[in-house]
C-alpha cells in the first residue's frame, strides 16, 4: 500500500507543493487588504501571481465582476493540473470536487433564465471551466425557459436529478427545489467518491470532504430553519445524513428545534462565542460560516504535515486555492464599494493584521 | 532553441473590397494570432456592430444546423475538400436552413412528443405493476375518508432520508419495487397527518402517480390498457424514425456542406469583428512568427494588391506580457517540454529552460541511479514505450525514460556497477573484469556527498546567472539588483559559500567550490555582513529603484517596527533557504550511495551460492530497484528541478500563441 501510495502520488505531491508555495503569502494578502481603493487593489494584484489572469483585461473592463471572474481562472488551472497529474484512482473524487463549480454554474444559468436571459450577463458570472464541463450553458440560456434548458441536459449526470425536481418547479415556479436537489446530489456523489477510496486516501478524503460537507450541512439546516422556517421533516429531507464532525443526530436535533448554540458548541468546541453569534442568528450566521471556513482551512493545512503521498494533499490544496479566491472576492467587493477595514476584515477567511 | 520563436507584430491596412480575401488568408493557414484592433487610433466606436450581428447570426445558423444534424443522427464529418472562398450570404442560407428545419421539425417534434408519451406510459406502468394483484379501484385509494395514501417514484438516494424524516409520524412506508434509480414506494398514514406526510413526500422529491386521462378501474385493467397503448406508441416511433432516416440519407452531404459553410463564415466574421474599421479600410493587428512572416506576406499580397503591411519585429528585451509565445517544438525534447509546461509557460523574451533541463534532468537522475545494466534496461524500456510497443498510455514519457536510462548507464560505467554487482562480485559471479572508471560511491561516501553539494552549488550559481540574464533582458533593474536571485543575493550567496568553506575547512565533506571561493583574497565576513544588510532591506531598495512610493509600507513607529521585523525575517528566510537549497543536492550523492546499498541488501538476501534461488533473487531485486528506486529517484530529480533550479530564474506566465484557423480540430489544439 505504501509503495503504491508513493508511486501514485509522487509526481502530484511534488507539483502540489510547488503550486502551494505560489499561494498568496500573508504579506501579499496584507498588502492587498491595505490597498486604499479598487484600482490600487488591481494594481497590487498585478504584482502577484494573478497578474497573467488580469493582463488581457482592458481598463474599461476592470469591473469587480470581470476581475473576479478572471482570477478564478487560476483555480481552474490548478484543477486542470491536479486532475491531469493525479493517479487514475484519485481522479474521480477530484473531478467531483471540481463539479462544485459546474453545479454553481448550472444554478447561475437557471437563475439567469428566470431573471434576465442574456447570455452575456450570465456568461460573466460563470466559473471558467473551459472544456471540462458538460453544460451547454449558452444553449440553455438561449432556450429561454427552465424546462427546455433542463431538457438540454439529457445525457448528463444532472438530468435525472433535475427531472425529478422539475415536477416541483412546474408546480411551485421556484428554483429552490431545483437548487436543493442539485446540492444534495453533488454532495452525495462527493461523499460516495470519498468512500470508494481505500486506506489513508479514504481517511484523508473523508476528513477534507467531510469538513466541507459539515460546513454546508450545518449552514443549510440552520438557514432553512431560521430564514425559511421549514418543518422538521423538510429540514431532514433537505440535508445530508453524513459528515465528518456533524452527525445525523446533530442535524435532526436542530431540525427538531434544539438550541442552535448548544448543538454547534458541542460539535465545534473550538469556535469561540457561539452563544453570542447565534443570539441573533441573522447577523451571526455569516460570522459562523466564516468560523467554519477557517476550521476547514485548518483541516487542509494539516494535510501538508506528515506523509504527503495520499489524496489529502491535492484535495487540501484545491480547497485552499478556493478559499484564497473567496478572500480575494471579499477584497474586490469591499474595495469597489469602499467599505472600511472594520466592515470587511471579519469576512476574510485568512486573518490579516490590520 | 533557448527562447520561444521570434515573433513579429503585424499591422495591416486592408481595403474594404479585399476584406474577405485577406481574412481568408489570415484564418486559413494557422499562423496568425489576432489581437483586438478596435482600440486602434481613429477607429470609430461601434464600427464592429454590423459584423458582430453577422457573426451572431452565423453562430446561430451553425448551432441550428448542428441541432438538425443531431436530430437526424448525422455526424459532422470531416471538413469537405471544397474550398469556400467567401462567406455565404445570410439571406440565402437562412431560408434554406429554415426549410430544412421545417422539414425535419415536423417529424422530429412528433417523435419527441411520442417518446415523452411513451416514457410517461412506461413510468405509470412501472408504478402500477407492483400493485397489479390488488382488486380495488385505484381512485378509491385517493379518495379514502380516513387514510392518506400515496404511490409514486422517488430518487433512490432519498428513500432512507424520507423514512428518517417521518420517524415521529405514524405511517406505513413500503418499497413496492426496488429500482437502482427510481424505486416505487407507497406511503400511507392517517388523514389527520396528511399535511405532514405530503410535505415530507414533496421535500423528498416523491413524484406521485398520476394516471393519464381515460384510465380508471383496477390496476390490472389499467395495466392492460397501458400495454396496448405502449405498443401503438412504439409502432408510431418506428415509423417516424424511418421517415427521418430517409431524409437524413438524402440530405446528408448537403447538410454537412451547409454546416461547414456556416462554420467558416462564423470564424471569418468573428475575426472581422476584432478588426478596426476606418473610413474605407480596415485595420488588422496581430502576431506572426518570424519564420512564417514571408510566406504570409506573399499570400496577403496575392489576396489584395493594395494592402499595406507594416511589420515590427519584436525585441526579446523588456517585459513583453502581450506577446504571444510559440515554443520551438522538437520531437526529441517533447517530454522535457511537458515537464517544463507543468511548471509554467515561458513568457516572451524569457529563457525557455527546456534545453537546460534536457541536460540537467537525465544528468541528476543518472548520478543518483548509476548502474550500467539497469540504465540500459531503462533505455530499452524507454524506446519500447516511445514506440508504443509496451505501456501505450505512457508514450509521452518514453523518451524521458530512455534519456534517464542512458545517463544512468553512463554513470554506472563511471561507478563500476552493473545490475548491482560491483568490484569483486563482478569477477566472482559474472566472470569478467569491470573496474569503476571513476569511483564507487559506496567506497567514498563523503567524497560523493561533497561532489553532490559542489554540483548543486554550480547549478544554483547557474540559476542565479540565468535569473540575472532574464532580468537584464526584461530590463527589470530593481529585481536584477535586489531581487531574490539578483546581484546582491548572488553576492551574498558567494560570501555565504566562502564562510561555509571556511567553517568546513579541509574536512572530507567540505564543498570544493566553497573552499575555492574562500581562498580568494577578499574579506568575506565583512562582505557577508554588508550583503546581508542589503538583502535584508532589498524590498526598500527595490522601491527606491522602481520609484515606488511609499518606500516603507505603513506609517509611524509601528510601521517602521513592522518593516524591521519583516526585514529581519527576510534575511533569516534567505539564509535558511540558501543553506537548504545548497544542501538539498546532498540527496544526489545520498541516492547514489543508497543505490549501491540497496543492491548489497539484495545480495545478502540472495546468499553466496550462485544457484537458481540466487539468480531469481537477483532478478527480482533488480526489477524492484528499477521500478521502485527508479521512480523515487525520478521524483527527487523532478523535485530538485521544480524547487531548487527552475524557481531561481524561470517565472512562466506567458500567453500561448493561438492562431486563427478554420478547421475545428486545429482550433482547439
Amino acid at each position: 500500500m505504501a509503495a503504491s501510495g508513493v508511486s501514485g502520488y509522487a509526481a502530484i505531491s511534488a507539483r502540489v507543493r510547488a503550486m502551494y508555495s505560489s499561494l498568496l503569502s500573508p504579506q501579499d494578502l496584507a498588502k492587498l487588504s491595505d490597498s486604499p481603493d479598487f484600482s490600487s487593489l488591481i494594481g497590487q494584484l498585478k504584482n502577484t501571481v494573478y497578474a497573467p489572469y488580469l493582463e488581457d483585461l482592458k481598463d474599461k473592463e476592470l469591473t469587480p465582476g470581470r476581475v473576479d471572474s478572471k482570477i478564478k481562472g487560476r483555480l481552474a488551472d490548478f484543477y486542470y493540473s491536479v486532475i491531469h497529474m493525479s493517479p487514475e484512482h484519485a481522479r474521480p473524487i477530484i473531478k467531483q470536487l471540481y463539479r462544485y463549480f459546474e453545479v454553481q454554474n448550472l444554478k447561475a444559468v437557471l437563475r439567469g433564465i428566470v431573471t434576465d436571459p442574456s447570455w452575456e450577463r450570465v456568461h460573466n458570472v460563470l466559473f471558467p471551466m473551459g472544456t471540462m464541463t458538460v453544460l451547454p450553458a449558452q444553449a440553455m440560456v438561449e432556450a429561454g425557459n427552465v424546462s427546455a434548458a433542463v431538457e438540454l441536459l439529457q445525457g448528463t449526470m444532472y438530468y435525472e436529478t433535475l427531472s425529478f425536481a422539475m415536477k416541483r418547479y412546474s408546480a411551485e415556479q421556484s428554483l429552490f427545489p431545483l437548487e436543493v436537489a442539485l446540492d444534495l446530489y453533488y454532495w452525495r456523489q462527493l461523499w460516495q467518491e470519498a468512500k470508494k477510496l481505500q486506506g489513508q486516501d479514504r481517511d484523508q478524503a473523508l476528513r477534507i470532504v467531510g469538513s466541507l460537507m459539515d460546513m454546508n450541512n450545518l449552514m443549510w439546516v440552520i438557514r432553512y430553519r431560521v430564514y425559511h422556517q421549514l418543518s422538521e421533516e423538510e429540514l431532514i429531507n433537505y440535508t445530508l445524513p453524513f459528515g465528518y464532525h456533524v452527525r445525523d443526530a446533530d442535524v435532526r436535533a436542530i431540525a427538531a428545534g434544539a438550541d442552535l448554540a448548544a448543538v454547534v458548541g458541542r460539535v465545534y468546541p473550538g469556535i469561540p462565542d457561539v452563544n453570542m453569534l447565534l443570539e441573533e442568528p441573522r447577523s451571526g450566521l455569516p460570522q459562523l460560516e466564516q468560523q467554519l471556513k477557517r476550521h476547514v482551512m485548518k483541516q487542509c493545512l494539516a494535510a501538508f504535515t506528515g506523509n504527503p503521498f495520499h489524496i489529502g494533499l491535492p484535495l487540501a490544496f484545491l480547497v485552499l486555492g478556493d478559499l484564497e479566491i473567496q478572500d480575494l472576492t471579499v477584497l474586490i467587493e469591499a474595495k469597489s464599494s469602499q467599505m472600511s477595514d472594520e466592515e470587511f476584515r471579519p469576512y476574510l477567511i485568512r486573518s490579516v493584521a490590520a | 532553441m533557448f527562447f520561444p520563436k521570434a515573433m513579429t507584430e503585424i499591422e495591416l491596412i486592408v481595403p474594404s473590397k479585399d476584406l474577405l480575401a485577406v481574412t481568408r488568408v489570415l484564418s486559413g493557414y494557422g499562423v496568425f494570432h489576432q489581437t483586438d484592433s478596435n482600440n486602434y487610433a481613429g477607429v470609430a466606436t461601434g464600427s464592429a456592430s454590423t459584423w458582430q450581428e453577422q457573426a451572431a447570426a452565423y453562430s446561430m445558423l451553425e448551432r441550428r444546423l448542428q441541432t438538425v444534424l443531431q436530430a437526424l443522427g448525422i455526424d459532422e464529418g470531416q471538413p469537405p475538400l471544397a474550398d469556400f472562398d467567401a462567406m455565404v450570404d445570410l439571406e440565402k442560407m437562412r431560408p434554406l436552413v429554415e426549410q430544412i428545419e421545417e422539414d425535419v421539425k415536423q417529424s422530429s417534434d412528433h417523435l419527441t412528443s411520442e417518446r415523452k408519451h411513451l416514457e410517461q406510459l412506461e413510468s405509470t406502468l412501472h408504478q402500477l405493476e407492483p400493485v397489479a394483484d390488488i382488486n380495488l379501484d385505484i381512485s378509491s385509494l385517493r379518495n379514502s375518508r380516513y387514510l392518506y395514501s400515496l404511490i409514486g417514484v422517488i430518487p433512490a438516494a432519498n428513500v432512507d432520508r424520507l423514512q428518517t424524516s417521518l420517524a415521529r409520524v405514524p405511517n406505513v412506508f413500503l418499497t413496492l419495487r426496488s429500482d437502482l434509480a427510481k424505486p416505487v414506494v407507497w406511503l400511507a398514514g392517517t388523514k389527520a397527518n396528511s399535511d405532514v406526510l405530503e410535505r415530507a413526500a414533496r421535500s423528498a422529491y416523491l413524484d406521485p402517480l398520476s394516471l393519464p386521462d381515460g384510465y380508471s378501474g383496477t390496476p390490472a385493467k389499467i395495466i392492460e390498457s397501458l400495454r396496448k397503448t405502449i405498443e401503438e406508441t412504439q409502432q408510431k416511433i418506428s415509423e417516424l424514425k424511418v421517415i427521418l432516416a430517409k431524409f437524413a440519407e438524402s440530405r446528408k452531404q448537403e447538410l454537412r456542406n451547409l454546416l461547414w459553410q456556416a462554420h467558416t463564415s462564423r470564424v471569418l466574421s468573428d475575426a472581422i469583428v476584432r478588426y478596426g474599421q476606418l473610413r474605407h479600410t480596415y485595420v488588422v493587428t496581430g502576431w506572426v512568427t518570424l519564420a512564417d512572416m514571408e510566406s504570409l506576406t506573399q499570400r496577403l499580397k496575392q489576396a489584395s494588391k493594395e494592402i499595406l503591411i507594416e511589420t515590427t519585429p519584436t525585441s526579446r528585451s523588456g517585459h513583453q506580457p502581450n506577446v504571444p509565445v510559440a515554443l520551438v517544438t522538437n520531437r526529441w525534447l517533447r517530454p522535457i517540454q511537458m515537464l517544463v509546461g507543468q511548471y509554467g509557460h515561458p513568457s516572451y523574451g524569457e529563457l525557455d529552460p527546456t534545453l537546460l533541463m534536457a541536460f540537467t534532468f537525465p544528468f541528476l537522475f543518472g548520478a543518483m541511479f548509476g548502474d550500467l545494466g539497469q540504465g540500459l534496461v531503462l533505455l530499452i524500456l524507454g524506446i519500447l514505450i516511445d514506440n508504443k510497443i509496451i505501456m501505450k498510455g505512457m508514450q509521452g514519457l518514453g523518451l524521458l525514460i530512455a534519456y534517464c536510462g542512458a545517463s544512468a548507464a553512463f554513470f554506472g560505467y563511471l561507478y563500476g556497477s552493473i545490475f548491482g554487482f560491483e568490484g569483486h562480485l563482478i569477477e566472482e559471479y559474472l566472470h569478467f573484469h569491470f573496474e569503476p572508471t571513476w569511483f564507487s560511491p559506496l567506497e567514498n561516501i563523503l567524497g560523493i556527498l561533497s561532489i553532490a553539494i559542489d554540483t548543486g552549488i554550480v547549478i544554483l550559481i547557474l540559476g542565479f546567472l540565468l535569473s540575472m540574464f532574464n532580468n537584464i533582458r526584461s530590463r527589470d533593474w530593481a529585481h536584477l539588483l535586489f531581487g531574490h536571485s539578483g546581484v546582491v543575493a548572488f553576492a551574498f550567496y558567494l560570501s555565504f559559500l566562502a564562510l561555509l568553506g571556511e567553517f568546513l575547512g579541509d574536512t572530507a565533506i567540505a564543498p570544493k567550490v566553497a573552499v575555492a571561493i574562500n581562498s580568494l583574497p577578499l574579506p568575506f565576513p565583512a562582505l557577508a555582513g554588508i550583503f546581508a544588510l542589503l538583502v535584508m532591506f532589498s524590498g526598500f531598495f527595490r522601491n527606491v529603484v522602481e520609484g515606488h512610493r511609499p518606500l516603507i509600507e505603513g506609517t509611524g513607529v509601528g510601521g517602521i517596527a513592522m518593516f524591521l521585523v519583516q526585514s529581519f525575517m527576510d534575511i533569516f528566510e534567505t539564509v535558511i533557504s540558501m543553506l537548504s537549497n545548497t544542501l538539498s543536492f546532498v540527496r544526489v550523492g545520498a541516492f547514489a550511495v543508497a543505490h549501491g546499498g540497496l543492491s548489497l541488501a539484495i545480495f545478502s538476501l540472495a546468499g553466496e551460492k550462485p544457484d537458481l534461488g540466487f539468480w531469481i533473487t537477483i532478478l527480482i531485486g533488480n526489477i524492484f530497484i528499477i521500478g521502485f528506486e527508479g521512480l523515487i529517484v525520478g521524483i527527487q530529480t523532478m523535485r530538485l528541478h521544480y524547487y531548487e533550479i527552475l524557481g531561481k530564474f524561470f517565472h512562466g506566465g506567458g500567453m500561448r500563441f493561438e492562431p486563427l484557423t478554420l478547421t475545428p480540430s486545429t482550433e482547439e489544439g
